[in-house]
C-alpha cells in the first residue's frame, strides 16, 4: 500500500505538493514549505481521520525533497526544464527559453508564462482532441469538415462547440462575448445580434477559441446573407 | 427562467439541470460542520447581518429543522410564521412565510421548533423548500443548516453557490467537519453518476476500492479519469466548480490560527478540489453575553476582534458578486 501512496503523491509537482506557485519567489517557496511542513508533522489535528500516520511520513518526506530542490535556484531550473520535457502545460515556454540561454553567459532569472489551461498533461491519448478548456473524443469525418468549412449556421456552432466539450459560460469567458450574443449566434437570432461587422468578429473569436478555421466566419457569414 | 438543454451546461448551473430546477437569481451560502455546537448559527447570522448592513437585501433561512433557533441569534422573537407553515400549506412560498427583522434589509425565514415531525423531511418536502429558494427574488441568501449528515442537510449544503464548511480547534469538530464535506462530496458524485453515464464504473471503482488503491475522493476522481478522459474531466470540472470555502472558529491561541490553512491544505490534497480559506473567528465570551443579553453580538459589541474578523471574511465572500455588479 506504501508504493501506491508514494506513486500518488508522486503524480504531483512539487510546486503543487508545497501549494506554491511556480512562479513563486523564494520567500513563498520557504514560507509554504514551513506551513507544509507543519500540516503533514505526525502531530498535527489537521490530519485527524483524513490521512494515515505512514501517509503523512511518506507526505512529508516529498515536502523536504520539494524544498530541497525548489530552494536551490540551479535545482529548480533543472527540475523545472525536466517538467517541460515531460510535457507539463506550464513550463512549456522554458524548451524555448533554454535554447537562447545557451548564448547567455549569465544566468538568468526563470521566466514563466503559464498558460490557463485545464488539462494536466499536454500528451492527450490517440483518438481524443484538445482544447484549452479540456478534451474531447475525435471523429475523423466531423474533423475533416472543421478543417475545411462550407456551410455553417447557428445549429454548426452548436454542433461545434458541444462536439469540444465547450460550455456557454466557457467560451463566454474566453472570448468575452456574452452569454446572449453566444445563444442568438447558436440559435440564428439576427434579430438580437449587433451589425453583421462585429456577428462576423463574434465567430472568428468562437472559431479561435474552439481551435476550427477562420473560414468558418466566412461560411457564417455567407449563411446570413442567403437568409 | 428554465435551463436549456446545453449538453455541456455550465458546471455550477449542472445541478439544477439534473435535478430539472431553477437558476437562482440570489447568491446562496450555506454554512455547514458536521458537529453541533461549533458556532454554525452564529456566523451565518454575523454573514446575514453584515450583508444587510452592507444594503443588500438578504434572507436568512434556518433549516436547522430539528433545532431551529436563529431567530435567537438575531436578537428576534419567534415569528408566529416559519417553515413548519410552509410545509403544511402548499400554496405559500418560502417568501410568504418571511418575517421583517428589526434590521433594514434582512428577512428571517425562521424554522420550526415546535412541530417534532418538521425535523424529518420527505423527499417531495425538501424538493419544494429548495424550488422555492431558487425561485426566492433577492441578492443573497444564508442557509443556516442542522449538524449531522442527514441527507435534507447535505443537499440544502450542496444546493449553495457558496459552500462554508466551519471547523473549531477541537479533534472531535475537525473530524466531524471532514466527515460531513466526504459525506457531501459522495452525495454530490452520487447525484451526477447517472447523468454522466459513471454509475456502473464508479460502482464498480468503489466496490473494489482496495484493488484499485482508492483512498480518497481525489483518488476516485483520478481513477474515474483514466477509465474514461471526457467524463472524467466533465465530472471533474463540475466538482471544481463547487466553490468550498472553509472558516476556523472559535480560535483560542496563536498556534490555532496555523491549523485554519492546514485544515484547507490538506482538504485540497485529500479531495483533489480547491478550497478557499476564508479566515478565523477568535472565541470570544461576549458571544455568549450577548446572547443572553438576547441581542447579535455584531450590534452590541461592534468594537470587538470578532466584529472585525467577520467583517473581513464577509468582504471576501462577497467580493465577486459585488465587483460583477460594478461592471454591470
Amino acid at each position: 500500500m506504501k508504493n501506491t501512496d508514494s506513486k500518488k503523491w508522486n503524480e504531483s509537482t512539487f510546486y503543487e505538493l508545497i501549494e506554491v506557485d511556480p512562479q513563486a519567489s523564494s520567500r513563498e517557496i520557504h514560507a509554504a514549505y514551513m506551513r507544509a511542513k507543519q500540516t503533514y508533522s505526525p502531530d498535527s489535528p489537521a490530519l485527524y481521520t483524513m490521512f494515515s500516520p505512514e501517509e503523512a511520513r511518506e507526505l512529508s518526506k516529498l515536502i523536504e525533497e520539494a524544498f530541497f530542490t525548489l530552494s536551490n535556484q540551479n535545482r529548480r531550473q533543472q527540475y523545472d526544464l525536466q517538467l517541460a520535457q515531460s510535457g507539463h502545460p506550464i513550463f512549456s515556454n522554458l524548451l524555448k527559453d533554454e535554447k537562447k540561454s545557451k548564448t547567455m553567459t549569465s544566468l538568468h532569472p526563470i521566466s514563466i508564462n503559464p498558460e490557463p489551461s485545464l488539462v494536466t498533461s499536454s500528451k492527450v491519448p490517440a483518438g481524443y482532441g484538445k482544447t484549452k478548456f479540456g478534451v474531447y473524443k475525435e471523429d475523423p469525418e466531423f474533423e475533416k469538415q472543421l478543417q475545411q468549412p462550407t456551410f455553417c449556421n447557428g445549429e454548426f456552432l452548436q454542433k461545434i462547440r458541444t462536439y469540444k466539450n465547450v460550455s456557454l459560460e466557457q467560451l463566454s469567458e474566453e472570448t468575452r462575448i456574452s452569454k446572449s450574443y453566444l445563444s442568438a449566434l447558436e440559435a440564428d437570432r439576427r434579430d438580437q445580434l449587433p451589425a453583421p461587422v462585429f456577428i462576423r468578429g463574434f465567430v472568428l473569436q468562437v472559431a479561435r477559441a474552439l481551435i476550427v478555421s477562420d473560414k468558418l466566419a466566412d461560411a457564417y457569414m455567407k449563411s446570413i446573407r442567403k437568409n | 427562467m428554465m435551463k436549456g438543454t446545453d449538453p455541456v451546461s455550465s458546471p455550477s448551473h449542472t445541478y439544477q439541470f439534473v435535478r430539472g430546477q431553477f437558476d437562482s437569481d440570489a447568491v446562496i451560502f450555506a454554512i455547514g460542520g458536521g458537529k453541533g455546537g461549533i458556532g454554525k448559527s452564529f456566523i451565518s447570522s454575523s454573514l446575514a447581518l453584515f450583508l444587510a448592513h452592507m444594503g443588500h437585501e438578504t434572507y436568512l433561512i434556518d433549516l436547522d429543522l430539528g433545532c431551529a433557533n436563529i431567530h435567537t441569534s438575531i436578537g428576534e422573537p419567534l415569528p408566529k410564521l416559519g417553515i413548519h407553515d410552509f410545509l403544511s400549506d402548499p400554496s405559500l412560498s418560502i417568501k410568504d412565510v418571511s418575517v421583517p427583522t428589526a434590521i433594514p434589509n434582512l428577512k428571517l425565514v425562521a424554522g420550526s421548533s415546535d412541530m417534532l415531525e418538521t425535523a424529518d423531511i420527505s423527499e417531495f418536502q425538501k424538493s419544494r423548500i429548495m424550488g422555492s429558494l431558487y425561485k426566492l427574488k433577492t441578492k443573497f441568501i444564508v442557509l443556516d443548516l442542522s449538524a449531522g449528515t442527514h441527507h435534507s442537510t447535505l443537499d440544502f449544503f450542496l444546493m449553495a453557490t457558496n459552500k462554508i464548511v466551519l471547523f473549531t480547534p477541537e479533534p472531535s469538530s475537525i473530524e466531524n467537519a471532514y466527515r460531513f464535506l466526504k459525506a457531501a462530496f459522495y452525495r454530490k458524485v452520487r447525484r451526477l453518476e447517472n447523468q454522466l453515464e459513471l454509475t456502473e464504473m464508479i460502482a464498480d471503482l468503489m466496490s473494489r476500492r482496495a484493488e484499485y488503491g482508492l483512498k480518497s475522493p481525489g483518488d476516485l476522481l483520478k481513477a474515474i479519469q483514466n477509465k474514461d478522459l471526457v467524463a472524467g474531466q466533465k465530472l471533474n470540472r463540475i466538482l471544481k466548480d463547487l466553490h468550498l470555502h472553509v472558516i476556523l472558529n472559535q480560535v483560542r491561541t496563536l498556534k490555532d490560527t496555523d491549523l485554519g490553512p492546514s485544515i484547507k491544505d490538506v482538504c485540497v490534497k485529500y479531495f483533489g478540489l480547491p478550497f478557499n480559506y476564508l479566515g478565523h473567528v477568535e472565541h470570544d465570551n461576549a458571544v455568549w453575553q450577548a446572547l443572553r443579553n438576547r441581542k447579535h453580538l455584531l450590534l452590541e459589541y461592534p468594537h470587538s476582534k470578532v466584529y472585525a474578523q467577520m467583517m473581513n471574511i464577509t468582504r471576501n465572500l462577497v467580493a465577486p458578486y459585488l465587483k460583477r455588479d460594478m461592471v454591470g
